[in-house]
């Protein structure tokens, strides 16, 4: 994938079928086997990501959402949302130009990043069945309400079988 | 259907809506069929054939994308895959063809000859055990093509032809799919799979089926009639000069 990334070469189909690959492999090998050890998967992106950023470079939403019908749906997803304003900050800050994928540059949308970016992400906001988390407001107060749906989930969880295993956490991202 | 011209495209599923709608003045002509049954050289001796008739032709083969074609046999050399990402990394190079070597040269009026099309996928998901369906929708991308050329073999016929050829490769005998230690075996019972569903494909999707137990100048001769008896009547159509592919109502 970085092969076709750095010389720009990925069309909107071809760039969603590599992430899905990327996407299949770890949730084959990270993300299944713990889910039927019985233990919790916390997944930091899902395949919401891959809806959001694909149909917004113009793919046909049903064919990105068949193209994921292998993954399970979430016993819970969040959507951490900020304003667009606060997500470019944070961007920009961290480095000194947005990658040029990141920014939906091979969509020629504008020819001036930080507009192409704007643009983008702005049409990044088809939500589908998410807790929504406002990310502006401060860290202890989203934490607090992401483990109170947590715990709400978890209630029947049975910890025994989970202690019983390896461990009893996975992560993927 | 039977108001549209012999040559109007399709889209399998959805498309590529990101593209513009432009007219498809080409022909695209498929050759399927089994490992080893022939395909590259029935293909060569068409282009051939096509290039002194005064057809401007483009071929394209499975696997051969520049952008994925390296990625595809790393990952077989590792052994890693699984039928869904092995479908998927198919997809992705069958999609870099398509948008960079098919649809330009079908936009510009050539024949384009692809060894190979979604029809392999489907096949060999099916017979690896991914949801057919989800294959469906994963090539709903793809371009529904012109005519469909299958070369029917059985596996009696197969086995020596490829034995005294290239011989039998860890992938074309199924041994991904453990269904036998050995690699005879293995292959026999994968082939038998294969050609079972490709038999079952050509009846779903109407392909002309060629017998390829006879000579390589006979397989020629019949390819060659069916693409002459197409090419005549898409020529004669009302609409010549072809059409942008409809696209299913969402």
């Amino acid at each position: 994938m970085r092969r076709g990334k750095r010389r720009n070469l990925l069309t909107p189909s071809t760039f969603s079928l590599l992430h899905a690959v990327d996407f299949a492999d770890r949730f084959i090998y990270q993300i299944l086997p713990p889910l039927r050890a019985g233990m919790i998967v916390l997944a930091d992106r899902y395949v919401y990501t891959a809806f959001a950023r694909d149909v917004a470079r113009g793919v046909h939403p049903d064919w990105v959402r068949g193209v994921y019908r292998f993954a399970p749906r979430p016993d819970l997803t969040f959507f951490f949302r900020v304003p667009i304003e606060v997500s470019l900050e944070r961007l920009l800050a961290g480095r000194a130009k947005l990658k040029y994928y990141e920014a939906g540059m091979d969509l020629g949308l504008s020819t001036d990043l930080v507009e192409s970016f704007r643009l983008f992400q702005g049409r990044v906001l088809e939500i589908f069945d998410l807790r929504v988390i406002e990310a502006s407001h401060d860290i202890a107060g989203q934490q607090k309400i992401v483990r109170r749906m947590t715990g709400e989930i978890l209630r029947e969880y049975d910890h025994q079988r989970a202690h019983n295993g390896h461990g009893n956490r996975a992560s993927a991202r | 259907m039977a108001t549209e011209p012999p040559h109007a495209k399709r889209w399998h599923g959805h498309g590529l809506p990101y593209l513009d709608e432009k007219p498809l003045p080409g022909h695209l002509i498929v050759i399927e069929g089994t490992d080893g049954v022939g395909r590259s050289t029935q293909v060569e001796l068409l282009r051939g054939w096509l290039e002194l008739e005064g057809y401007a032709v483009s071929n394209t083969g499975w696997t051969r994308s520049p952008l994925l074609s390296a990625t595809i046999a790393d990952a077989k050399a590792g052994h890693q895959l699984t039928p869904i990402t092995f479908s998927l990394l198919y997809a992705a190079d069958f999609a870099d063809r398509l948008e960079h070597e098919i649809l330009p040269a079908l936009q510009a009026g050539f024949v384009v000859i692809a060894d190979r099309y979604m029809y392999t996928a489907f096949v060999r998901n099916a017979v690896m055990g991914a949801d057919p369906d989800w294959t469906h929708e994963v090539f709903g991308m793809a371009l529904i093509p012109d005519l469909v050329l299958y070369l029917e073999i059985d596996v009696d016929t197969l086995v020596p032809r490829v034995v005294r050829g290239k011989g039998m490769d860890y992938w074309e005998s199924g041994m991904h799919l453990a269904l036998s230690s050995d690699i005879f075996d293995s292959f026999q019972n994968y082939q038998r799979r294969v050609i079972a569903e490709y038999d079952r494909l050509a009846r779903e999707f109407g392909f002309i089926t060629i017998d390829a137990r006879e000579s390589i100048n006979k397989i020629q001769t019949e390819l060659r009639a069916h693409v002459s008896e197409y090419l005549r009547r898409a020529q004669s159509g009302p609409h010549p000069e072809g059409d942008a592919p409809s696209r299913p109502k969402t």
